[in-house]
């Protein structure tokens, strides 16, 4: 089982509200369990255990060890799935390389903190020359950006956490 | 005689096409694109055509502007509406340079563009034609999409710096072009690779396809990509989305996006 492997397993988790999880596959078990606070706000916080006896050690000595929320490096969508209704997340439409600002070199199109309107571009996202503006489904202010500045990345990952305004 | 690239002089070339109807002409502009952006955000229809004798603010990569002389070259931006997901169209920036090859192969049979992935057109390794595709989309539906081409026709000479890599098609031909005539084969095989991309179910595969047969340089070529030198090896073709694989020391790896660089 490789780290992306390991990724998309945990989002499933997240996504259909798994509270705990065993898989056993070969020599790789993986048991994920889940902390759901009930507190509002809290985020939540998935547990992840990967056991490996053999050669696929190195492999997923890598595994991504979530953490409580950071700063935006690295991405990992466990820290942005959020417990609370309120936050809105924004996603990425297509494959492509995250860009925050409209050229090299100039200011970001938001930052954490910015009051943004409904349609408001948010980023850029490009694949094979395609540039995608995203825009930003809802108003309200950005809590925080999930991803860096020139990364690469998935079809429908999360780029921007937003608390809608009221 | 003026070869200008005039609305009524376009328009009835351009018969049977989405492009006919709203062909927008400028002596000069900053940039089609960014005008072409902002009418359709403003809600233009599709097919509209922005089309300038000269840019100013033409945009190449990253920073880079892009060299513009008057009415010498080509600079159009259109604006496409198409009822796809965004990521059923990312290989629109494929399929516009196949429509220039076409375009540029019905005015002169010799002359043989090399496709460099994922946006350049190529004669002899110099670069002769930019694409540059901007899209706003939700999750599932492109609201617009719009295609803008800078092709240098009739330079005969570039500043200092880009004469080691630019090229215009005069230079390589030794005869001057209607830019009129190459506009319109260009808007109609550009009509023709997107009207199959919404109707055929096979286009995508058939874009592929018809990319790698016309590009030197996505096979068996040894590259860097000069925002990720660690993507370093040989081409080994497109994946199936149409991004570039290179079979780099780590094993086969994807590119998304960058420039590709041979040693």
């Amino acid at each position: 089982m490789n780290q992306k492997e390991l990724k998309e397993l945990i989002e499933l988790v997240i996504e259909k509200g798994i509270a705990e999880f065993e898989l056993e596959r070969g020599d790789v078990k993986v048991r994920i369990k889940r902390a759901v606070n009930s507190a509002a706000q809290a985020p939540e916080i998935p547990t992840v255990i990967v056991q490996t006896a053999g050669p696929a050690a190195q492999e997923t000595g890598a595994a991504p060890a979530p953490a409580a929320p950071q700063p935006p490096s690295p991405p990992s969508k466990q820290t942005a799935a959020s417990a609370d209704d309120r936050l809105h997340t924004v996603r990425s439409p297509i494959v492509g390389t995250f860009y925050e600002s409209p050229s090299p070199g100039s200011p970001p199109f938001v930052k954490p903190g910015d009051v943004v309107e409904l349609g408001q571009v948010l980023c850029i996202v490009e694949a094979m020359k395609l540039m995608n503006e995203i825009e930003s489904d809802v108003a309200g202010e950005i809590v925080k950006r999930l991803v860096n500045n020139g990364q690469p990345i998935e079809y429908g990952q999360e780029l921007f956490v937003i608390r809608p305004a009221k | 005689m003026p070869d200008l690239l005039m609305p009524d002089v376009l328009a009835p070339l351009l018969k049977g096409t989405i492009f006919t109807e709203h062909i927008h002409h400028y002596h000069k502009i900053g940039s089609t694109n960014t005008t072409a952006m902002e009418a359709a955000a403003a809600g233009a229809v599709e097919g509209t055509v922005f089309i300038a004798e000269q840019q100013s603010a033409g945009r190449g990569r990253g920073a880079n502007t892009w060299h513009s002389e008057q009415s010498t070259g080509i600079y159009c931006s259109v604006i496409l509406r198409p009822a796809l997901p965004p990521s059923a169209v990312l290989v629109l920036t494929l399929a516009t340079g196949l429509a220039v090859h076409a375009a540029v192969q019905q005015i002169d049979l010799h002359l043989t563009p090399d496709l460099k992935w994922p946006n350049d057109g190529l004669l002899h390794g110099k670069k002769f034609c930019g694409i540059l595709t901007e899209m706003n989309a939700e999750a599932t539906r492109v609201r617009y999409i719009v295609v803008g081409i800078g092709i240098n026709v009739n330079h005969t000479t570039f500043p200092e710096e880009l004469r080691p890599i630019a090229t215009s098609l005069r230079l390589m031909t030794g005869a001057e072009w209607s830019r009129v005539e190459l506009c319109a084969a260009l808007l109609k095989s550009l009509d023709r690779e997107y009207q199959s991309l919404l109707k055929q179910p096979d286009a995508h595969g058939s874009i592929l396809r018809r990319f790698q047969e016309r590009s030197s340089s996505v096979r068996g070529k040894d590259v860097y990509i000069e925002e990720h030198p660690e993507l370093d090896g040989l081409t080994a073709g497109l994946d199936e989305r149409g991004f570039l694989q290179i079979r780099t020391a780590r094993g086969l790896e994807t590119v998304l996006s960058g420039t590709v660089r041979f040693r």
